[in-house]
C-alpha cells in the first residue's frame, strides 16, 4: 500500500475506536491532513472483539463523567453517522456475593448518584426479575443504573471510517508503524511499512500494542497487555434486559440485539501479545461453569463463538490520554484496560484537543502521560475493571 | 444404522418444514443431512435449537417448532419477507424517528433466535459427569480412512480412540469408539506435555468429552456445497448427503420429483439410489459419461453447462429455472425438490484451530491442510486423512493406511510438507463470474443461517470493505449456526469475483471454536478436567 502524501499534520497510529475518533474529531476541526494507520484490518484489534458494554458506573469522578459524555454521544450517534448501532439502554447490573462486595457497590452507587445518574442498590428478589432462572442464594443484590446499555461495536467502526474518509482522512488498512523520528528532541516525522512520512504529531491509540508503540519512540510506559475471551451462545428470544457483572470474579454478560448471550470471565494469561488471539480451553470450560452455576437453565443452551482480544491495562486502571512530557509531538491515547469502546466519544475529544494543542480537561494526576513519572507519588485508582 | 430420529418422524408426512428464519421468517426445510444447516431446528423438551435430524425420538417427546407466531407453518412475522422483497438493512435502517427506536429494538428482539431460553429441566437432564480419555492417537471420523487408520494401529498395538458423530457408528475390534460425539475443539498443542494434544466435544445430547492424545488423525470427511440463486432458501434444496439418508431409509418419497444439480460421481450415487423418481439431471459443468448413460438408461433428461437461476414456488420448491452456460434462452423444470450434488468441500475446521498451513484448492474452491505424503500436517503429532485431506473416495482406506504406518513407524518431523496452495481459477468460478451477470429475481441467500443476501456481500464490497474478515464483520455472513459451512465456500468465491483477486488473498475467517454449536452444560462438566495452563 502507497501513502497519498509524504507529511500529515498528526498520524494515528491504531484504526480502532480511539484512533478513528480521534481523526474524526481532527478533521471536524479543519487540522489539516490526517493518516491513521491500521496494522491489520478494520475491526481486527479490540475494538473488533469486545463485548459492546457501555457503563457509567466508576469509582472515579471523572471517568464517571468521560461515561456520561459517551452515553449521550452514543444516543445520537446513529442521527450523526447514518449508521445503527443498535444502542439498547438496558441498564447495568453489578452483582455482589457478599456483604463486603454490596458495601463496595454501595460506595460507587452513592458517587454515581452525586453525579446526577439515577443508580440505585436493588436486592436478591430484584435480581430474580432481571435474571430469570438464577441459582437461589447465588446473589446479595447489586447495583443498577437503567441508562447504562449495550451497542453492537462494529457499526460505529465503519462510521468513523467512512465519515472520516469522507472529511479527507487517510486510512492505511495493514500499514505498521516502525519508529518515530525524532530531531531536535520534537517528533518529526515516523517510518512506516510503506514508507517514511513527516509530521510534527504521532498519536498513540494502538491498544494492545501501546506500550510497544511507545518503546520504539524510546518512551518507556507501564502499559500491559492481558488477554481477554468471549464467548457468544446460540440465539434466542429475548431473555434478559441488562448486562450483568459479577464482582467476584468478572463474569459478564448480556443479550445482544441477535438473541445471543455475549460474555466473558478473566482467566490468568501470560501478558504480552506475542501468543495472538486464540481461545484457550481454561476459559470456554470455566466461563460455562460460572454461567451454568449462576443460571443453571442455560446449560442447555450451545456455545456458538468464541474468541479474544486484549486489554491496554495500567498500574492504576486509569487511561493514558495527552502528550508524553518527554517527546513533544508524541500523544499518548491508550491504558483503556478494555473500556476504551464506552469512552471512546469523550476520550478522543480530548486526544483531538491535545493533537491541536488546546487544552484538556481532565485531571493531570488521573490521565497524563506524567503521572508514571513521578516516582512514589500515589494519585487516585479507579478500581472498579470489570465487565 | 442409527434409530429413528425426529426428523424422521417429521419426513413420514411429507417434506419437513419447521422452521422460520431468523431475519425473514421464511419458511425453511432440512437442507444439509448431517446435522449443521438450521433447517430442522426444532424445541424438544424444552431445550431449544436441536436439530431433529440428529435426535432419537422417545415415546412422550415434546417438539415444537419454535420460532413463528402463531406457528412456524402459519407465521404471521413472515410478512416481514414479502414487506422487503428486495431485503432490510440493518445496519442502517430503524434509526427514525427517535422516538421509535425502543420500539424497532423490541420488534428486533422479537424476530430473532428461533426459540425461548430453556427450560430448567432441560438443562437438568443435560448434567452429566464428563468422559475422559488419554490415548495414544485419536481418530476424529469413523469414515473409511479414520476406520482404515484405526485398525492399523490397533493391529500395531497402539491404544486408539474413535470419535464419530454417528450415533452407532461400526465397531473397531480393539479400538474404543465413541459414537454420537462431536469433537468442537483442537487447540494447538503443547509440545511438552507427554499427551500434547488436548481435544474437547460433547457426546450428544450434552456430556462433555475431554481426550489428552499423543497424536490426532483428522478424517472428517466432506460435505455437499452450497450454491447462489434466487430462492436458494427454499425448502425442497437439499444436500446429496439428506437425499442418500433418506433414500436408505425409505423415505426418499418426500422429495418427490427431484432434479439432481451435479454431473460427477456424488450426482451419479444420488442418480443411482433414487432412479425413476429424478426429473433432470442439471450440471453446471459437463456430465460424466457415467452419469450419463445411467440417466438415458431411465430416460432422464440431461442438462450439461447450465446456469441455476431461480428456484420458484411457494411453502416449497416447484420448478427450476435455468438457463444454458454461454447464452440461450431461459427454461423451467417443474420438480418438487433440488439436490445438490455439484461439489464436496472439506471440514477442515480442526485443521484452521490447531494451526496448520493450509492451502487453497481452485477445485473444488477451498482450503485444505498442508499435507505431506504420509498425510502429516504441518503441526507435528497432527495427520490428515481421506476427503478431509482431499482425497477421493477411492483413495480413503489407502490414506488412513498411510497415516497409520507413519505414526507406527514414528512420524517423522513434518518437514516436507507439500504445496498445495494454489492461484489458478477453478471450475465454479468461471460459473460465478457468468452466473453474477444475469438478471436476478427473488432472494439470494449467501448465508441462510443469519439470512444475509448476496445484496448485502455486495453492498459492502461497494462501500470499500476487502477481505472476508471484513465482510463476515459488516454482514454476519460465516457467524451462524453452522458455522460459516454453508455461506463461506461461495461468500470466497464471489468476494473473490469482486475484490479481482484468487480466493487465497481474500483470506479465510479464524475457525473459532466450537466446530458445532457445543451446550454449556457440557463445557462445564470439564471445567475440572482440563488442566491449568502454563503461563
Amino acid at each position: 500500500m502507497r501513502l497519498a502524501r509524504d507529511a500529515y499534520r498528526a498520524v494515528i497510529i491504531g484504526g480502532g475506536v480511539i484512533g478513528l475518533h480521534t481523526a474524526y474529531h481532527l478533521a471536524r476541526a479543519g487540522a489539516g491532513p490526517i493518516l491513521v494507520l491500521e496494522r491489520g484490518f478494520l475491526s481486527s484489534g479490540s475494538s473488533g472483539r469486545n463485548g459492546g458494554g457501555v457503563r457509567q458506573q466508576w469509582e472515579t469522578r471523572s471517568t464517571i463523567r468521560l461515561a456520561r459524555e459517551s452515553v449521550a454521544a452514543y444516543r445520537s450517534f446513529g442521527r450523526e453517522f447514518g449508521y445503527n448501532i443498535w444502542f439498547r439502554q438496558g441498564g447495568y447490573l453489578f452483582l455482589a456475593s457478599t456483604r463486603a462486595e454490596l458495601a463496595q457497590l454501595r460506595i460507587v452507587h452513592e458517587l454515581v448518584s452525586s453525579e446526577g445518574l439515577a443508580s440505585r442498590m436493588v436486592g436478591p428478589d430484584d435480581v430474580g426479575r432481571w435474571i430469570d432462572g438464577i441459582a437461589p442464594g447465588a446473589t446479595v443484590g447489586g447495583s443498577y443504573l437503567a441508562t447504562d446499555g449495550t451497542l453492537y461495536p462494529f457499526p460505529v467502526l465503519w462510521s468513523l471510517y467512512e465519515a472520516g474518509r469522507s472529511l479527507g482522512v487517510e486510512v492505511a488498512l495493514g500499514t505498521e508503524a516502525l519508529g518515530t523520528v525524532v530531531r531536535d528532541g520534537k517528533v518529526a516525522g515516523l517510518s512506516t511499512s510503506a514508507g517514511p512520512v513527516a509530521t510534527p504529531c504521532v498519536v498513540n491509540a494502538a491498544g494492545g500494542w501501546s506500550a510497544e508503540v511507545s518503546r520504539r519512540a524510546g518512551l518507556a510506559m507501564p502499559n500491559v497487555a492481558s488477554r481477554h475471551e468471549i464467548l457468544a451462545t446460540e440465539p434466542m428470544k429475548r431473555f434478559l434486559d441488562p448486562m450483568v457483572v459479577r464482582v467476584r470474579d468478572g463474569l459478564y454478560f448480556s443479550q445482544s440485539m441477535r438473541g445471543e448471550l455475549i460474555g466473558g470471565i478473566a482467566v490468568p494469561h501470560a501478558p504480552g501479545t506475542s501468543r495472538g488471539v486464540p481461545s484457550s480451553p481454561q476459559f470456554l470450560t470455566r466461563m460455562a461453569g460460572a454461567l451454568v452455576d449462576l443460571v443453571p437453565r442455560l446449560g442447555a443452551l450451545g456455545v456458538l463463538r468464541a474468541w479474544s482480544g486484549y486489554y491496554d491495562d495500567t498500574p492504576d486502571g486509569l487511561p493514558v490520554i495527552g502528550e508524553d512530557p518527554r517527546l513533544p509531538g508524541f500523544v499518548q491515547a491508550n491504558g483503556f484496560g478494555g473500556h476504551g469502546f464506552m469512552l471512546a466519544p469523550a476520550a478522543s475529544r480530548r486526544v483531538a484537543a491535545a493533537v491541536l494543542g488546546e487544552p484538556v480537561d481532565l485531571p493531570p494526576e488521573e490521565f497524563a502521560p506524567a503521572r508514571f513519572l513521578a516516582r512514589g507519588r500515589a494519585g487516585p485508582v479507579e478500581g472498579l475493571q470489570l465487565g | 444404522m442409527d434409530g429413528e430420529t425426529a426428523l424422521d418422524a417429521l419426513a413420514r408426512s411429507g417434506f419437513p418444514r419447521v422452521v422460520r428464519s431468523l431475519r425473514y421468517h421464511r419458511l425453511r426445510g432440512p437442507f444439509c443431512g448431517t446435522g449443521d444447516c438450521t433447517g430442522c431446528l426444532v424445541r424438544v423438551n424444552g431445550r431449544p435449537n436441536v436439530r431433529a435430524c440428529r435426535h432419537p425420538v422417545e415415546e412422550g417427546d415434546r417438539i415444537d417448532a419454535g420460532n413463528g407466531w402463531p406457528s412456524a407453518r402459519y407465521d404471521l412475522l413472515g410478512t416481514f419477507d414479502l414487506a422487503f422483497p428486495r431485503g432490510v438493512d440493518l445496519l442502517h435502517g430503524f434509526r427514525r424517528p427517535w422516538w421509535a427506536v425502543p420500539w424497532y429494538h423490541r420488534v428486533i428482539r422479537a424476530l430473532a433466535g428461533y426459540s425461548a431460553a430453556p427450560d430448567p429441566a432441560a438443562a437438568a437432564a443435560l448434567v452429566a459427569p464428563p468422559l475422559t480419555y488419554e490415548a495414544e492417537v485419536t481418530v476424529v471420523g469413523a469414515g473409511p480412512a479414520g476406520t482404515a487408520a484405526a485398525a492399523r494401529l490397533v493391529a500395531q498395538g497402539r491404544r486408539v480412540v474413535v470419535m464419530d458423530r454417528q450415533r452407532e457408528p461400526t465397531a473397531i475390534p480393539g479400538a474404543e469408539v465413541i459414537g454420537g460425539t462431536n469433537i468442537s475443539f483442537l487447540p494447538p498443542p503443547d509440545p511438552t506435555a507427554p499427551r500434547p494434544f488436548l481435544l474437547l466435544g460433547f457426546r450428544e445430547p450434552g456430556q462433555g468429552i475431554s481426550i489428552q492424545s499423543r497424536s490426532v488423525i483428522v478424517a472428517t470427511g466432506a460435505y455437499d456445497a452450497p450454491l447462489l440463486f434466487g430462492g436458494n432458501d427454499r425448502p425442497g434444496i437439499v444436500a446429496a448427503e439428506l437425499a442418500l439418508r433418506w433414500a436408505a431409509r425409505g423415505r426418499s418419497p418426500a422429495l418427490g420429483r427431484a432434479v439432481i444439480v451435479g454431473g460427477g460421481a456424488r450426482a451419479d450415487a444420488v442418480l443411482e439410489r433414487l432412479g425413476a423418481s429424478v426429473r433432470a439431471v442439471v450440471s453446471l459443468a459437463d456430465i460424466a459419461p457415467s452419469v450419463a448413460a445411467r440417466a438415458s438408461d431411465l430416460g432422464i433428461p440431461l442438462y450439461p453447462r447450465s446456469l441455476v437461476l431461480e428456484a420458484r414456488g411457494g411453502r416449497r420448491v416447484r420448478s427450476l429455472k435455468l438457463r444454458t452456460r454461454g447464452g440461450g434462452p431461459h427454461f423451467s423444470i417443474r420438480c418438487d425438490s433440488v439436490i445438490l450434488a455439484h461439489a464436496a468441500v472439506p471440514n477442515v475446521q480442526l485443521f484452521f484451530q490447531s494451526g496448520a498451513a493450509m492451502g487453497w484448492r481452485p477445485d473444488p474452491g477451498a482450503y485444505f491442510p498442508r499435507t505431506g505424503p504420509d498425510g502429516s500436517t504441518t503441526v507435528p503429532g497432527l495427520f490428515a486423512a481421506g476427503a478431509a485431506a482431499g482425497l477421493g473416495r477411492g483413495e480413503a482406506v489407502a490414506s488412513g493406511a498411510r497415516v497409520a504406518e507413519s505414526i507406527a513407524a514414528g512420524a517423522p518431523p513434518a518437514n516436507a510438507v507439500a504445496e498445495t496452495g494454489s492461484r489458478e481459477p477453478g471450475p465454479l468460478e468461471g460459473y460465478y463470474r457468468e452466473l453474477l451477470h444475469e438478471p436476478r429475481r427473488g432472494k439470494w441467500f449467501a448465508c441462510t443461517c443469519e439470512d444475509v443476501l448476496l445484496e448485502d456481500v455486495e453492498a459492502a464490497h461497494e462501500r470499500g470493505y476487502r477481505g472476508i474478515e471484513v465482510i463476515k464483520r459488516y454482514t454476519n455472513v460465516g457467524t451462524g449456526t453452522c458455522q460459516g459451512r454453508y455461506c463461506l465456500p461461495s461468500a470466497l468465491l464471489v468476494l473473490s469475483l469482486l475484490e479481482e483477486r484468487p480466493p487465497s488473498e481474500v483470506g479465510y475467517i479464524t475457525q473459532r471454536p466450537p466446530v458445532v454449536p457445543t451446550p454449556l452444560a457440557a463445557l462445564a462438566g470439564l471445567r475440572s478436567v482440563v488442566p491449568e495452563e502454563r503461563t
